[in-house]
């Protein structure tokens, strides 16, 4: 990048605010997906007059722009991809306001999702939304992505508890859009925007909806002995219309490793486990409790089993949300999908997954918010073996098929970003994309605001098409 | 008719046939828009009909304004012109019904009493309990964001709506979203059209998750003889940890209109009656009952009773039909629909109030306690205002409304047609992310021909 550019975000923001040296920025070239591409320059603005200021010198000189909070996405969505500035929100991390009586938080993007959560403690709220990575990923990047989480399965996704959003457009505008208010008259550019994966604007603020804590919780672990049992009982909760908080499963050959590195209790020789929250008034958490074990033993169950106290629950959970990390164990790289699919399709699917990863003679494991059929297939592979690679791709987008022909989706929680843009035509029409395409450049005109994002990257818009290197990931949702 | 309006016909008709294209003056009264008529009345068959309606209303500038049942016509401000009525109502099929995945698509003409009885046969709901229920279709209600007093625990349209297809102005054929619970790929565009008073594109099918019938209900109300004890009461509920259904405020002109068909004596005349709905376990609903009643006795209530199940059911049936009700026996009341926080919920009841009086009108008000007011500014019994009156008072509104201290988004979503001609429109004082809406509008619809008018700023 022109010295002369640095030298202005450098009057900008202060030198303390700016980092340009090759060292720093192969720092910022990856996330949590198996993408790559190097910033020229990083920022770390401390107010929204700042990011607008950024803005508008990017368009000044015609260079492209990401924002990025703490890189934990999985598709990379915080990626440099034509190089240009790459805006860190980590100092504009603070919670603004916390409004209790209207239940309501006022935050800053930087801020990590968890901290919300704990800072709602003492007066019994929290925040929903509750990705995998929740100690690490901001809530900035939670609505670029519209995060999930297990317990979205009950209290819905980020767009369902964002009310309020200031932005700063691609020219640099500065825009409200939202506020506390559940409604608010006009179109709800708010729902638009969350989810759009950095590509319309960049969020400055953020109003949330917080939550008030169940009275009661009870988390239930159900052990199978074969994968069809399990994914029976999902669809016969489904069926059955019983709404647990969380319905998540890991199958036996991710468990072994979890049980090895967390020692929940997990057992070592089944085939696959539901572990399963029901959440509310203590008289609705014991009719669902028992409606639940009931479906389980009626899908033969081997055990089911419910967690005595607070430290149970976590240790339970402590296995889920760190199984990914657990896989490191078992081998050097592992690449992570993201269909979803009608959840009365998960008994088919899961066999399909498991043709396929003989197939192509690779390990696949499978940890999984299966309540809301929202799958997370992780190929093992070690990145070495350039022929492996090549079967790994193949089997990912052999599954990511298999989603889509039962009438699924690319995505539940992880993105688009620039790992499936080029998949979206596998579920839309190019009308469909086109529309979409004309609706991000009413935003985003000169498409400068985080290129090659979203939507498939047409022959005719010149940018280079940066081949996959696959890194080791981070813990998803 | 003039050589242009006889060029659209045959068009019309070369589309659809002859026999669904419709110029009586019965047909054309009916889709009348805020005194305006449309030139033709059209019912295509299918999406493609549709799709070649919009290129050739494109191409010659015509505008189209989509409808279904026809109930929530009078809501937005007056079109800037209007030819050709889009009339969904063959497009009334439920395309996929998946029980057992909890999902639903279907299309725009589909009447929503009708389909609640499909989803009744399941055990199943959409949490739309709205206004005019046994003639609104799922296009306008989803077009319109009709408010429901089920909100309060299902969210609305934006929140249990997966996907929808739609053509745009230029009639091209799109889709976002898709039929799964939980999905991110690409831009949500269906949260655009919600709300949109068919301004961005017709919509022609539009994907739901259902929800379960909950095993048992009960309905208790709790009455106080002012609005800040009764909304002190629901301060008290949203922070416990009871899970209500519907939690509603009536002041006392809403309260009669809810409570008079029933049971006259039940409520006190100048009292503002709470209701609140429980469901699911049978212990959960009594559970419900026994707490609400405490916390209605610390609050100051009056009265606390748990109604009948007929009671239940009309009284349910008021709250959603409110809008319905007043326009029943007020035809030139205006009715604003008001986004605001709890906490400032009972002082701008109390001003609106004052600019009601003021201008010699009655106010009657029905708050979800969730975030909106319906707040009806009505004639006093036997005066008939002049257009002019209502106009101030209106305008008064949306001032009050504006006030930083509330930050409450109103919007006129009822009231005689040169009310909001008098003043400028149904959206009150433009907003500031109004730009930004003007280019998503030119985004699916470049030429201006859907609904032009209707919405907020002229939009």
């Amino acid at each position: 990048m022109q010295p002369q550019i640095i030298g202005e975000l450098v009057n900008l923001l202060g030198p303390g605010a700016v980092l340009s040296h090759a060292e720093d920025l192969m720092l910022y070239e990856y996330d949590g997906s198996v993408e790559l591409g190097k910033p020229e320059c990083i920022v770390f603005p401390s107010t929204t007059r700042e990011v607008s200021e950024i803005v508008r010198l990017a368009n000044r000189y015609e260079i492209p722009l990401v924002g990025r909070g703490a890189g934990t996405g999985l598709s990379g969505g915080a990626i440099a991809r034509s190089g240009g500035i790459m805006i860190v929100f980590s100092r504009m991390n603070r919670i603004l306001e916390i409004d209790e009586a209207n239940l309501r938080a006022v935050v800053q993007p930087g801020l990590v999702n968890f901290d919300l959560s704990r800072a709602g403690e003492h007066l019994n709220l929290y925040f929903a939304p509750d990705p995998s990575s929740q100690k690490a990923c901001t809530i900035g990047g939670n609505v670029s992505e519209n995060s999930g989480g297990p317990h979205t399965l009950a209290y819905g996704v980020t767009a369902n508890h964002v009310t309020g959003l200031e932005l700063v457009l691609p020219d640099g505008e500065i825009v409200r859009v939202g506020g506390k208010n559940i409604e608010t008259s006009g179109y709800d550019l708010g729902g638009l925007f969350v989810g759009s994966e950095g590509t319309l604007g960049l969020v400055t603020e953020i109003t949330v909806r917080l939550m008030r804590k169940p009275e009661a919780v009870k988390t239930l672990l159900a052990v199978y002995d074969t994968l069809d049992d399990t994914t029976e009982t999902v669809v016969d909760i489904t069926v059955r219309a019983i709404t647990p908080a969380a319905c998540e499963m890991l199958d036996g050959f991710t468990l072994r490793a979890v049980e090895d590195f967390v020692h929940a209790g997990f057992p070592k020789d089944c085939a696959a486990v539901l572990l399963i929250e029901v959440e509310g008034l203590t008289e609705s958490v014991e009719a669902q409790a028992s409606a639940i074990t009931e479906v389980c033993r009626l899908h033969r169950a081997r055990e089911v089993r419910v967690a005595r106290d607070q430290r149970e629950r976590d240790l339970l959970w402590k296995g889920r949300k760190n199984a990914f990390g657990a896989l490191g164990r078992l081998s050097p790289m592992y690449y992570v999908q993201d269909g979803v699919i009608p959840r009365t399709r998960l008994p088919e699917t899961l066999r399909r997954i498991e043709e396929i990863s003989h197939k192509y003679n690779l390990q696949i494991g499978n940890i999984f918010h299966a309540g809301d059929g929202n799958l997370h297939p992780l190929i093992l592979f070690d990145q070495r073996d350039r022929a492996e690679f090549g079967r790994v791709v193949a089997a990912g987008n052999e599954i990511m098929r298999q989603c889509v022909d039962v009438g699924g989706a690319l995505t539940g929680e992880h993105g688009i970003g620039m790992e499936k843009n080029e998949l979206m035509p596998l579920i839309f029409s190019s009308d469909d994309l086109e529309v979409m395409a004309r609706v991000r450049a009413a935003f985003n005109p000169h498409g400068r605001l985080n290129p090659g994002k979203v939507l498939p990257m047409g022959k005719a818009c010149g940018e280079i098409r940066v081949h996959p290197i696959p890194v080791a990931t981070t813990a998803p949702a | 008719m003039s050589h242009h309006a006889q060029l659209a016909l045959t068009r019309m008709e070369e589309i659809v046939g002859a026999a669904h294209v419709f110029t009586e003056f019965a047909e054309i009264a009916s889709r009348r828009v805020d005194g305006i008529s449309p030139s033709v009345v059209v019912r295509p068959a299918d999406t493609a009909q549709i799709s070649e309606i919009l290129r050739f209303a494109a191409s010659e500038r015509l505008a189209v304004i989509p409808c279904g049942g026809g109930t929530k016509l009078g809501i937005g401000s007056p079109p800037s012109h209007y030819e050709i009525a889009l009339d969904l109502s063959r497009l009334n099929r439920v395309l996929a019904y998946d029980p057992k995945d909890l999902t639903l698509g279907v299309e725009p003409g589909v009447r929503m009493a009708e389909l609640a009885r499909v989803l009744a046969e399941q055990k199943q709901f959409l949490p739309l309990a709205v206004p005019f229920a046994d003639r609104a279709t799922i296009g306008g209600i989803v077009a319109a964001n009709s408010s429901s007093p089920l909100r309060h625990a299902y969210g609305a349209v934006r929140d249990f709506c997966l996907g929808m297809e739609f053509v745009t102005g230029e009639g091209v054929v799109a889709k976002s979203g898709g039929r799964v619970v939980k999905n991110v790929t690409g831009y949500d565009l269906h949260k655009l059209l919600i709300g949109s008073l068919g301004t961005l594109a017709v919509i022609t099918r539009v994907n739901f998750r259902t929800f379960p019938l909950p095993p048992a209900q009960g309905t208790f109300v709790a009455t106080f003889s002012g609005a800040a004890a009764a909304f002190g009461f629901c301060r008290a509920i949203a922070h416990s940890v009871l899970t209500p259904q519907v939690m509603e405020v009536a002041d006392p002109g809403a309260s009669h209109v809810l409570f008079s068909a029933n049971t006259p004596a039940r409520i006190a005349p100048r009292a503002w009656s709470v209701v609140i709905s429980a469901a699911g376990q049978p212990e959960v609903v009594d559970r419900h009952g026994r707490e609400l009643g405490h916390m209605s006795g610390k609050a100051g209530a009056e009265e606390f009773f748990r109604l009948e199940e007929g009671e239940a059911r009309s009284v349910f049936t008021g709250l959603c039909e409110f809008p319905r009700l007043i326009l029943d026996s007020a035809p030139s009341a205006a009715i604003f629909r008001i986004g605001i926080v709890p906490t400032a919920m009972g002082g701008l009841l109390g001003e609106l109030a004052t600019v009601a009086g003021r201008n010699r009108f009655d106010l009657v008000t029905l708050t979800r306690a969730s975030g909106i007011i319906y707040a009806a500014v009505l004639p006093k019994e036997g005066e008939t205002p002049v257009t002019a009156a209502i106009a101030k008072v209106a305008q008064e509104v949306f001032e009050t409304c504006g006030e930083s201290r509330i930050e409450a988004s109103a919007m006129l979503e009822w009231c005689p047609p040169d009310v909001k001609i008098a003043i400028g429109g149904a959206w009150g004082p433009s907003r500031q992310d109004f730009a930004l809406m003007k280019r998503v509008k030119y985004s699916f619809d470049p030429k201006g021909v859907l609904s032009p008018g209707r919405f907020s700023g002229g939009i």
